[in-house]
C-alpha cells in the first residue's frame, strides 16, 4: 500500500499542555484508519491538524509527499466529517451537497450527476429538497458523508461522526459507513473513543494516551495482544494481575504457577498479566489456578457477567454457564489466552478511567 | 390564561396608562387634526399635501438619507462585524463597548462636537490646512446630514449584526473552509445569508428613525435642508398650521408602517425557520 498521509514528529500545545508529543504516523492508501482514545488524548487535535483547522507547534504534515503544513483547510484536498454535522441550514440537502463542486466552479451537468450519486450512495435520494432542520441525526449525517464526498476526496477525514446517535442506528451507520468506504476506495480517517467502533470497521487502530501512539494495528492483535495495561483496560474488558515470570513461558499468578506462551522476559520480572473475561472458564476448585468464591452474577443475554473474589483481587468472568452465586469456583485459562506486558514506564500507559 | 398571569395583570397599569395618554391619545388628536380644516370641517387636503412639489421634495430627500445611511451603516458593519468576529471573546466585547460608549452621550451634544468637527473653520479643516490641503466645504450640506446619521445610527445595525454572525455556529464555518470556500466566498455562501435575521433587525431599526429625523439635519444641515421631520416641524413650530403639520405626519406614518410591515414580515419568516431548526 503507497502512504497517502504521513506526519512527521507532529507536537502541539494548548495552554501549557501537551496535547500531541512527537507523534510520527504514516497512512496509506485505502486504508481505513482508526484514531482510539479517551476524551482529550488527542485524536481529536490530530484529526484538525490534518485538516488544516489546527496549526502544530512542530513537526510536518505530508500528503501524497508534499508538505501542506501550513495550507489552508480550503486549499486541501481532504474533507472532513464533522461530529455535529455542521450543515449549512440555509441550504437544502441537494445544495448542501453541491457546495463544494459549486465553490471549485464545475457545470451545472456534472454538480446534477455527481450529486444525484452521492444521494444514493447515502440512501437520501427522497431528501434532496428538504431542509436540514427537517431531517434525524443519522440523516443529517448521511448528507454530511455525502457533502464530503462528493468532492471526491482523496482522504475523508471523520470526527466522531456517529457519537450523536443512538446505538442502533450507529451500528446501522457502521455497516453503511463500511459499504461507502469498499464503493468510493478512498482513504478513511476515523476517530471515535468507542472500541467497539474502531473493531468493527479499521483495517488499522492507533491506540492514543495523553497525545502518544500506545499502540497500532489491526484490530485482532490489538484485542489479544494489548502492549500496555492502557490499551488492555481500554480496548474491551480484562483482568489485569500482578504476576512474576518465572522462566520463558511459565508465569507466577496469586501465587500459583501458569503456562503462557510469552518470552523474552527477565527471570522473575514482575509484569502485568491480561487475561480476557471471555478466556476463563469456570471447573471445580480444586482444578483451577485460582479458586474464590462467585460474588456476583449478572444475566447480560449472550451470556453471564460473574465476579470472583479470590485473595483480594476480583475477577471478571463471561461465561454461557451460570453458576451459584456464593459457591466456590476455580479458573482456568489456556496458555494462549494469556497475555504478559512490561510494568507500565510511564503514567500514560496505566489504565486511565474510561469517559462512557 | 392561569390565575397566576391574572392576578398579576394589574401590575401592567402604569404602562397602560402611559401609552393611553402619551401614545393613543396624541394619535388620536394628530389623526383629528389631519383630517380636518380650520373650520373643523372634514378633508383630506392635509395628507394629499406630501404631493405638493416642496413637501414630495423634503420627503424624497428624507427618504434618500434614510435609504443611503442604512445601506452606508450596513457597509460599514460588515466589514467591523467581520474584524470583531476574529478577536477573542472578550477582546470583541470590549470593541463593541467601546463602539456602544458614545451612545451614553447626549445626542444633542455629539451632533453639537459634529458641527465643530465639520464647520469651515472646525476642526478637521484646521487640519487639512495644516497639512496644506484645501478645506473641504462639508458643513451644511448633504454629506453633512448623511454623516451625522450614519454616526448616529451605525452602533444600531452594528449590534445585530454581530450578534447574529456570533450565533453562526463555528463548524458550519469550518465546513465551508473544508470544503474548499476561501474567506470571501465563506462570507458570500454562509456568513451573510445567515446573518440575515440581524440585518433585518438592524435595517428597521435605522431605516425609520433616520426617515423621520429632523434634528440632524437642523444642526449639520444648516437649516437649508430640508427633511420631511423638518417641514413637520416647523408647520407645528412656526406656522403654526396644526392641521397640514398633523396630515403630513399621518402619511409618513402610513408610510413607515408600511414598510415596517413589509420588513417585518419576511423577519418571520426567517424567525420561524430558525426557531424550526432550533427545535429540531
Amino acid at each position: 500500500m503507497p502512504d497517502i498521509l504521513e506526519l512527521q514528529h507532529i507536537s502541539k500545545i494548548f495552554d501549557g499542555k501537551k496535547v500531541i508529543d512527537d507523534l510520527n504516523l504514516t497512512i496509506g492508501k485505502n486504508e481505513f484508519i482508526t484514531l482510539l482514545g479517551p476524551s482529550g488524548c488527542g485524536k481529536s487535535t490530530l484529526l484538525r491538524i490534518i485538516g488544516g483547522f489546527v496549526r502544530p507547534d512542530s513537526g510536518r504534515v505530508l500528503f501524497n509527499g508534499q508538505d501542506i503544513t501550513d495550507l489552508p483547510p480550503e486549499k486541501r484536498s481532504l474533507h472532513t466529517v464533522f461530529q455535529k454535522y455542521s450543515l449549512f441550514p440555509h441550504y437544502d440537502v441537494a445544495d448542501n451537497i453541491a457546495f463544494g463542486l459549486r465553490i471549485k466552479r464545475k457545470s451545472r451537468e456534472y454538480i446534477q450527476e455527481k450529486v444525484d450519486y452521492a444521494l444514493k450512495l447515502v440512501n437520501m435520494e427522497a431528501f434532496a429538497h428538504k431542509k436540514p432542520h427537517l431531517l434525524s441525526g443519522g440523516q443529517q449525517q448521511r448528507v454530511a458523508i455525502a457533502r464530503a464526498i462528493v468532492n471526491e476526496p482523496e482522504v475523508l477525514l471523520l470526527d466522531e461522526p456517529l457519537g450523536a446517535l443512538d446505538l442502533k442506528l450507529r451500528q446501522e451507520m457502521q455497516r453503511e459507513l463500511m459499504r461507502i468506504k469498499r464503493e468510493v476506495g478512498i482513504t478513511f480517517v476515523y476517530v471515535t473513543h468507542d472500541q467497539g467502533e474502531a473493531l468493527t470497521m479499521s483495517d488499522r487502530i492507533i491506540v492514543m494516551n495523553q497525545g502518544i501512539i500506545q499502540q497500532m494495528g489491526d484490530p485482532k492483535s490489538i484485542y489479544d495482544e494489548p502492549q500496555n495495561a492502557f490499551v488492555a483496560d481500554f480496548i474491551g474488558e480484562s483482568n489485569i494481575i500482578d504476576g512474576i515470570m518465572r522462566r520463558d513461558c511459565l508465569v507466577e499468578i496469586a501465587g500459583a504457577p501458569v503456562p503462557c506462551v510469552d518470552t523474552g522476559f527477565d527471570k522473575d520480572e514482575p509484569v502485568d498479566v491480561v487475561i480476557r473475561p471471555e478466556d476463563l472458564t469456570i471447573v471445580a476448585p480444586e482444578e483451577g489456578f485460582v479458586s474464590g468464591r462467585a460474588t456476583d452474577v449478572t444475566y447480560e443475554g449472550a451470556y453471564y457477567d460473574i465476579r470472583v473474589q479470590s485473595d483480594g483481587f476480583e475477577w471478571k468472568i463471561q461465561s454461557v454457564n451460570p453458576v451459584m452465586c456464593g459457591s466456590m469456583i476455580g479458573l482456568s485459562i489456556l496458555p494462549d489466552n494469556i497475555q504478559i506486558m512490561h510494568k507500565p514506564r510511564s503514567s500514560d500507559e496505566e489504565v486511565s478511567p474510561k469517559d462512557e | 390564561m392561569s390565575g397566576l398571569t391574572k392576578r398579576f395583570k394589574w401590575l401592567a397599569t402604569p404602562y397602560l396608562l402611559w401609552s393611553v395618554g402619551f401614545t393613543v391619545i396624541p394619535l388620536i388628536v394628530i389623526v383629528r387634526y389631519a383630517l380636518t380644516d380650520d373650520t373643523g370641517a372634514f378633508t383630506l387636503s392635509n395628507i394629499t399635501a406630501i404631493a405638493d412639489p416642496i413637501h414630495a421634495r423634503a420627503f424624497l430627500f428624507s427618504l434618500e438619507i434614510a435609504l443611503g445611511c442604512t445601506l452606508i451603516c450596513i457597509l460599514l458593519a460588515y466589514p467591523l462585524v467581520m474584524a470583531f468576529r476574529r478577536l477573542r471573546l472578550s477582546r470583541g466585547k470590549f470593541m463593541m463597548f467601546v463602539l456602544i460608549l458614545p451612545m451614553w452621550m447626549n445626542f444633542i451634544l455629539r451632533l453639537l462636537a459634529w458641527q465643530m468637527l465639520l464647520s469651515s473653520n472646525g476642526i478637521i479643516n484646521n487640519l487639512l490646512m495644516r497639512l496644506g490641503l484645501s478645506p473641504l466645504k462639508i458643513a451644511n450640506t448633504w454629506a453633512a446630514v448623511m454623516i451625522g446619521v450614519v454616526y448616529e445610527y451605525l452602533p444600531f445595525v452594528v449590534l445585530p449584526i454581530y450578534n447574529a454572525v456570533m450565533d453562526i455556529d463555528k463548524g458550519v464555518i469550518e465546513a465551508a473552509k473544508d470544503l474548499g470556500a476561501g474567506s470571501m466566498r465563506t462570507f458570500w455562501r454562509v456568513i451573510f445569508p445567515l446573518s440575515m435575521p440581524g440585518l433585518k433587525s438592524g435595517i428597521t431599526m435605522v431605516f425609520v428613525p433616520s426617515m423621520t429625523s429632523f434634528v440632524i439635519a437642523d444642526l449639520l444641515g444648516g437649516g437649508k435642508l430640508q427633511l420631511i421631520g423638518n417641514v413637520i416641524e416647523q408647520e407645528f413650530t412656526h406656522s403654526m398650521n396644526w392641521h397640514l403639520g398633523s396630515g403630513l405626519s399621518v402619511a409618513l406614518m402610513v408610510f413607515v408602517l408600511a414598510s415596517m410591515a413589509l420588513t417585518v414580515k419576511s423577519e418571520n419568516n426567517v424567525e420561524e425557520d430558525r426557531k424550526n431548526w432550533e427545535e429540531s
